[in-house]
């Protein structure tokens, strides 16, 4: 358990392109045995169970769906400070949770890892159902390759 | 004195349905009173239906990420009485044990990163980090190391992946009990921790009584404050209710204000939750939660819902010593992986247990070949909206006098302690690009 690199996929599988993180880690899970020191998990809408999966990691990356303004299926690295989160809490329950301000609490607490990288994925829907859209299901070989390159060291 | 309040807590973002808050005023008379919900439908039966018996606690697993075992194990159990099967003592401690961890992982999550805040007058949790850097820190150890437990005994600290219909796909072995167990007497100091530093604050908790109907599982014989066996009870009747008659106590119904569906039962309205289990049950606590309950003055037919968080630090201890208890006869009695045969047969199953925010149900029916035909659920969020709403409209005339900014702040806070699940379906991310 105690690797230096996460990957986590975020996402609910039972909204459509919400769960495109839970389905790509069950993809990127499959070739877990080429990278030895990197921990692929599920983490599903734990939401603030983000905190204590990142501490003390020396990189996480975290798969998620993510609205960009950009066209479906897009697929875009960024890193936290490269975005401001536009997400609106109303702080009334425990459900709703902004990944971005949980990266705040981990850096105020001093646990969170060196390096912080998001790969965002534009859904086209996010509907009552088990799977994705055609438009993202398409682009699978595609987010697994450009999420790979982040774990393979360069030669 | 306010004559005129204009309170419109809108919550816009289309996919997290979050509720709002309603409240016109005009001279001193109030207009309008509302906590609307405009939860999206779930279509959940078209999920199951045509899914195997095996699938089901997979799926619904998914319904939420903080109750997450809840739903499997209420799932599983009600799969397992439309099937006849019956599980051994040792499951049956395990899954308690496994139920027991999210207790504690949600209460102190709750109470931490929800509630405290509005008692120290920070806007969240992030800010309170400064404020009251050791408090954080001992409720985030608290909550990582209800974590840890959870990922141990379900395989994941979210949705969980070793219940089956039957028994457990996994055990866990006796040296990783006796870890539990050590982590466990651990926090014990921490848990004592937290609750003196809710307590130093809990003059904030609002002073409102509202007379409720409290619903929650009870009835156990041997007696016992339940989370997961028992009966339907009530603040309001004397005997329990067969968990398969959940359909007439929930009395689901649709109403204007709120795609969310609303119940009651015996009155216009009941409440669910910590504050409704420790009413039912309050003398079979354990003796650290009966301290914690004697700290607060918490007693028995207490009516103010703002002491639900209170109970949940009651329930906290309790859950945690009881652990212990099972986690001691486990290492006793020696665990072993136990064989599971399931035979698929036509049947219906239904089946209650406590999630942290209240009781739970869930009905399904099979074929003969253990296929889903349909299925039924209620979580404790919607049965606690239409006592929301009714606190409200008391809430509301009592301490209109604060002015609109306390009112606003107390009715957020009234939707707080019932720690509801309005917008568990998405987390995603909602971000610009910094230019």
């Amino acid at each position: 358990m105690n690797k230096d690199t996460i990957i986590l996929g975020l996402g609910n599988p039972l909204m459509g392109d919400e769960g495109i993180g839970t389905h790509l880690i069950e993809e990127l899970q499959k070739q877990a045995d080429s990278y030895p020191d990197v921990n692929f998990m599920d983490g599903g809408t734990g939401g603030m169970q983000l905190l204590h999966y990142i501490a003390n990691k020396k990189k996480a990356i975290i798969i998620d769906c993510a609205l960009m303004s950009l066209e479906p299926g897009t697929i875009k690295r960024f890193t936290p400070d490269q975005v401001n989160t536009v997400k609106k809490l109303a702080h009334l329950s425990l459900h709703e949770v902004d990944i971005i301000k949980v990266i705040e609490l981990s850096q105020q607490l001093g646990e969170c890892p060196d390096e912080v990288v998001f790969f965002g994925i534009e859904p086209e829907a996010i509907i009552q159902q088990m799977h994705l859209t055609e438009t993202l299901m398409a682009k699978i070989p595609d987010y697994i390759n450009e999420i790979l390159k982040e774990i393979t060291p360069e030669k | 004195m306010s004559k005129n309040i204009d309170i419109n807590v809108k919550h816009l973002t289309r996919v997290e349905g979050h509720g709002n808050i309603v409240v016109n005023a005009t001279n001193g008379t109030v207009e309008k009173v509302e906590w609307q919900v405009p939860e999206a439908p779930r279509f959940f039966e078209a999920m199951i239906r045509g899914r195997k018996y095996d699938d089901i606690q997979t799926i619904v697993s998914r319904i939420c990420g903080i109750c997450s075992i809840s739903h499997s194990l209420v799932a599983t159990k009600a799969v397992e009485d439309a099937l006849g099967l019956e599980v051994t003592e040792q499951t049956d401690m395990i899954r308690l044990l496994m139920h027991f961890s999210e207790q504690l992982q949600s209460h102190v999550l709750h109470v931490g990163y929800l509630v405290a805040p509005d008692l120290f007058g920070a806007k969240s949790v992030v800010p309170l980090v400064s404020a009251a850097p050791d408090a954080v820190l001992t409720i985030i150890k608290a909550h990582r190391v209800a974590n840890k437990w959870s990922e141990l005994i379900a395989g994941r600290i979210t949705h969980p992946v070793t219940l089956i219909p039957g028994g457990m796909s996994q055990v866990p072995s006796e040296k990783q009990l006796k870890d539990l167990a050590g982590s466990l007497k651990d926090i014990v100091a921490d848990l004592v921790t937290i609750v003196e530093v809710v307590l130093s604050v809990a003059d904030k908790l609002p002073a409102f009584e509202r007379d409720t109907e409290y619903v929650s599982l009870g009835n156990m014989n041997p007696a016992q404050y339940t989370f997961y066996h028992g009966d339907i009870v009530t603040t309001d009747l004397d005997e329990g209710t067969p968990v398969n008659q959940w359909e007439s106590v929930a009395n689901e119904y649709v109403v204007a204000q709120s795609t969310a569906k609303w119940g009651k039962w015996h009155r216009k309205s009941y409440a669910v939750g910590a504050l409704a289990r420790y009413n039912n049950n309050a003398e079979h606590l354990s003796p650290l939660a009966k301290v914690v309950e004697g700290k607060f003055g918490l007693t028995k037919g207490c009516c103010n819902p703002f002491m639900n968080s209170v109970a949940q630090l009651v329930e906290s201890a309790h859950v945690v010593e009881k652990a212990l208890e099972i986690i001691d006869k486990l290492l006793t009695q020696g665990i072993k992986q136990e064989k599971v045969d399931v035979k698929p047969k036509a049947g219906k199953g239904y089946a209650a247990v406590e999630a942290p925010r209240g009781i739970l149900f869930h009905s399904y029916e099979f074929d003969d070949n253990g296929i889903c035909l349909g299925g039924n659920l209620c979580i404790p969020t919607n049965q606690n909206h239409a006592n929301i709403q009714h606190d409200f409209e008391k809430y509301v005339p009592e301490f209109m006098d604060q002015g609109e900014d306390a009112l606003r702040q107390g009715l957020e806070m009234l939707v707080r302690s019932y720690d509801p699940c309005v917008s568990c379906s998405t987390h995603m991310l909602n971000v610009e690009f910094v230019k």
